[in-house]
């Protein structure tokens, strides 16, 4: 690794009407170095980073790039200059196809097609990256997309690219790709920071670490100087170790009422004959490997998805068999879903924070409610905004204005505010910070004490361990085995997820 | 007739009451082997039912009422006929039920007393005694048509004549409590309420003679039989027979029931057993199923031994069950004393004995 620094930010203050989302943080990232930039939601992370990539530009303070001080004024400024941003929500055309999204931007005046996709097949080959250049975007999964864009930030030659949160929607084994891919690029010169909540990750990919905190820069230290330990306490100002994934349950609440019982479900080739309980008063943990069918099951039993058509078992609530055909009905019947992607279904990102909660409601009420109070809406909002912590200026703000924690608490919130009997939690902390991790646990186990049916349905076997009661493991598309939360360990759990 | 044009859509989708579906043993109902692991005390000739005086356990073992003791089993009582059913009396003495059609009190203040008809009312299939409120006994009789040894039969035919008669052993007045039910089989006092297990319908109700049944406990996997009390309120509820998706199917299948009915012998039925692997020619145990490449032993099990405790709310705390891969199968009956759970395992003939102790410590972390 040179000791030159390819990119610099000096005193780099951005201001949001008046209030500083980074103050004064000085980031110096080196050429060919992998630098990580941890810190809790709202701390600064994506200001900072989209500083450098153009989408807003510094309130006070300078940024160099190769020595030079420059203002890029859009992400093509950027681009130009040699510095791409990743986005954690997708950026491509979702109607065009792969190979289109690569070279957009780069087109010729004639532009053959055929041309543009054997280049594209070459290029992502090269990457060893598995994607049809010919697939149209709309129809890849979260995790090709991500491999589309991470291939057209390295197509655009750029010094620096910038990853947020790039692993979040990736299955293992396409993590390891990815990581081969950025210490690729490394050898290759180019620069990288990334942006991750999975602290092991950091640790393990980077060559620097920086801490941000409310804004301000805290740390920035070799990677080999952290520890977890040493990582959260920077991030929170506290010692949250322990009551994060540290402590195991070393209690299991009384089982209730049975609420739901899934029985024969089967659902094309993803849910193959399913049966499982939820009991009220109880966590009721599903773990699985991606594509063992357990957000599937759920959506079924909430009226997202359609069981199949014929023989598709059962679904009894409190003892009845329900067959949804949509959402709407599962919700007025006391059935919450807290979606897994929250940008794509978790909100309305144009809408207060007031309105989505309050949309959250007039779900619940469905025809019965023909007019709209604003006022009520400002309760409700209020109410829940306090109740879970969200932090915002106003619960006027828009909801895509907030950071990654307190959008996921909006659209919990949402959820909550229906007041349901059972609430199932996809990914609750997927890409949430960890200060907001410990709120949405805390939250999780008081909805269960309260005598709620809860399901958390979570890849982090961590975070499983900690919450649930029961852990359901799931294998190809059905419930394999069950543990109660005094016998499970991660062995027992991750065998019976593979084998 | 839109009643039956939905479940002409049902039966034609594979949906409602046609998609077959049996819950499965999860949570609370998990298994375990902590009644194929069980003390045997004994293995005895034709075991039936259990009953305690809170200090000694009774068995009724075919014509005999047998004491448990350290050192064996005694015999205080012999009757002509079958025992179907068993319970102590308050004072001393014991309520039986002979061959299921008969009800009489042998020992204590009431003895001799007997009963062979409530109300101009025969019984038919009496299966369980238990003591009610004031000291009154309440009877449950599985079915007016068919004997109790024919309970697989009554299933198979879907009774639904079961009745439950409350009997007054001082006066010798009866009433009737309960009727047509879908084979009533197991009562017991818990609080204020009367619990009886309907076994065809896979549940626990209480029954308010006053009002109507409410359910207890539903949709359970396995037939629900006798309910005796447990310590520290609620009850053992023994379940004599599993669900299947099978026997289910069967169920709804009315023309192939009638033929199986009059064409093969009972103990070749698609349907649930006390035992089962005596024979090859039972149905399905032989089976075998291919999987990715691999050939897995594959039945659905005929026979299980399940006893499930519920708490004072009906809710289940706990279950102790015999796999189907077990010995212990068809749970007839249970008895709590001194701390020990005592339970008849029909299919093998075995009186067992289970430390509820440390049972619960096990399982209830």
């Amino acid at each position: 690794m040179k000791s030159t620094p390819i990119l610099e930010l000096r005193k780099a203050t951005k201001r949001y009407a008046g209030i500083p989302a980074i103050e004064d943080v000085d980031f110096t990232l080196l050429k060919g170095e992998i630098h990580s930039i941890i810190g809790e939601n709202g701390a600064g992370k994506s200001t900072l980073t989209k500083v450098m990539a153009g989408v807003v530009q510094l309130s006070s303070g300078q940024m160099l790039v190769d020595g030079d001080v420059v203002n890029p004024q859009t992400p093509n400024d950027a681009l130009q200059m040699g510095v791409a941003m990743v986005f954690q929500e997708s950026a491509l055309v979702p109607t065009m196809t792969v190979a289109q999204n690569l070279f957009l931007g780069q087109e010729k005046f004639f532009n053959r097609l055929r041309g543009i996709y054997i280049s594209a097949q070459q290029f992502l080959q090269s990457l060893q990256f598995d994607v049809d250049p010919t697939a149209q975007v709309s129809l890849l999964g979260a995790a090709k997309k991500q491999m589309v864009e991470i291939a057209r930030a390295v197509l655009h030659e750029a010094k620096v690219i910038i990853f947020d949160e790039p692993t979040a929607s990736l299955t293992p084994e396409e993590k390891k790709y990815f990581f081969d891919l950025v210490f690729k690029l490394k050898a290759r010169g180019v620069s990288v920071i990334f942006i991750s909540h999975a602290l092991e990750e950091a640790l393990l990919v980077s060559d620097r670490i920086t801490i941000l905190r409310d804004g301000k820069h805290v740390v920035t230290d070799m990677a080999a100087q952290f520890d977890r330990e040493r990582i959260v306490q920077a991030m929170v100002g506290r010692d949250l170790s322990q009551t994060l994934y540290g402590q195991r349950k070393t209690f299991v609440r009384r089982q209730g009422k049975r609420v739901l019982s899934v029985q024969n479900l089967r659902m094309a080739a993803m849910v193959k004959n399913n049966s499982l309980s939820v009991f009220a008063g109880q966590v009721t943990g599903v773990f699985g490997l991606v594509g063992s069918g357990r957000t599937e099951t759920f959506k079924v039993v909430a009226g997202i998805i359609k069981r199949d058509f014929m023989h598709g078992g059962e679904v009894l609530l409190n003892g009845k068999p329900v067959r949804y055909f949509v959402p709407a009905s599962a919700i007025r019947d006391g059935i919450a879903y807290v979606t897994e992607d929250r940008k794509i279904e978790g909100f309305f990102e144009t809408k207060s924070i007031a309105d989505n909660i309050y949309l959250g409601l007039l779900a619940k009420l469905g025809g019965n409610r023909f007019l709209v109070s604003r006022k009520e809406a400002a309760t409700v909002g209020e109410h829940w905004i306090k109740r879970l912590n969200v932090r915002a200026i106003s619960k006027d703000v828009k909801a895509i204005e907030l950071s990654g924690g307190n959008q996921q608490k909006v659209v919990i919130a949402k959820s909550l505010v229906q007041d349901p009997q059972i609430i199932i939690f996809d990914e609750p902390t997927r890409g949430v910070d960890v200060g907001a991790i410990t709120e949405i646990h805390d939250l999780i186990n008081r909805l269960a004490d309260e005598g709620k049916a809860v399901v958390v349905i979570s890849s982090y076997l961590p975070e499983i361990m900690a919450l649930s009661d029961r852990i359901l493991v799931q294998r190809m598309g059905k419930v394999v085995e069950e543990y109660s939360a005094t016998e499970a360990n991660e062995e027992k759990i991750m065998y019976a997820a593979i084998h | 007739m839109i009643t039956a044009i939905t479940e002409w859509i049902d039966r034609q989708l594979g949906r409602g009451s046609a998609s077959i579906t049996v819950p499965v043993f999860d949570g609370a109902l998990k298994s375990n082997r902590y009644i194929e692991d069980a003390r045997v005390l004994a293995t005895l000739e034709a075991p039936e039912d259990l009953a305690t005086d809170g200090v000694a356990v009774f068995v009724a073992d075919g014509s005999k009422v047998l004491q448990v003791l350290p050192e064996g089993l005694k015999e205080i009582l012999a009757v002509q006929g079958s025992i179907t059913a068993l319970a102590c009396m308050p004072g001393g003495g014991f309520a039986l039920a002979i061959d299921g059609k008969e009800v009489r009190i042998e020992g204590g203040a009431n003895h001799g007393r007997h009963w062979r008809a409530i109300n101009g009312q025969a019984l038919c299939a009496v299966n369980a005694i238990a003591l009610g409120a004031d000291g009154l006994l309440v009877v449950t009789d599985g079915s007016t048509e068919l004997e109790y040894a024919q309970w697989k039969r009554d299933l198979m035919s879907l009774g639904k004549s079961g009745r439950v008669f409350e009997l007054n052993p001082q006066t010798g007045e009866g009433r009737l409590l309960a009727a047509n039910l879908h084979y009533a089989f197991g009562a017991c006092s818990v609080g204020n309420k009367l619990w009886v297990s309907e076994s065809w319908k896979h549940h626990v109700v209480d029954i308010d003679t006053s009002v109507r049944r409410t359910s207890v406990t539903e949709d359970l996997p396995g037939y629900p039989s006798r309910i005796v009390p447990a310590t520290g309120g609620g009850a053992w509820l023994t379940c004599f027979i599993l669900r299947t998706q099978l026997v289910e199917f069967v169920l709804r299948e009315p023309t192939y029931r009638k033929r199986m009915i009059a064409e093969i012998d009972p103990a070749y039925w698609i349907a649930p057993a006390l035992n089962s692997g005596n024979t090859f020619l039972e149905p399905m145990q032989g089976a075998q199923l291919k999987m990715m490449g691999v050939v897995k032993p594959w039945a659905p099990p005929r026979s299980y031994g399940l006893v499930v405790r519920l708490d004072a709310q009906g809710l289940v705390r706990y279950s102790l069950h015999s796999r189907f891969d077990g010995k212990n199968h068809g749970i007839a009956a249970a008895a709590e004393c001194d701390g020990y759970l005592y339970v008849i395992a029909k299919g093998s003939r075995r009186l067992l004995m289970i430390d509820i102790a440390q049972t619960e410590k096990e399982l209830i972390q």
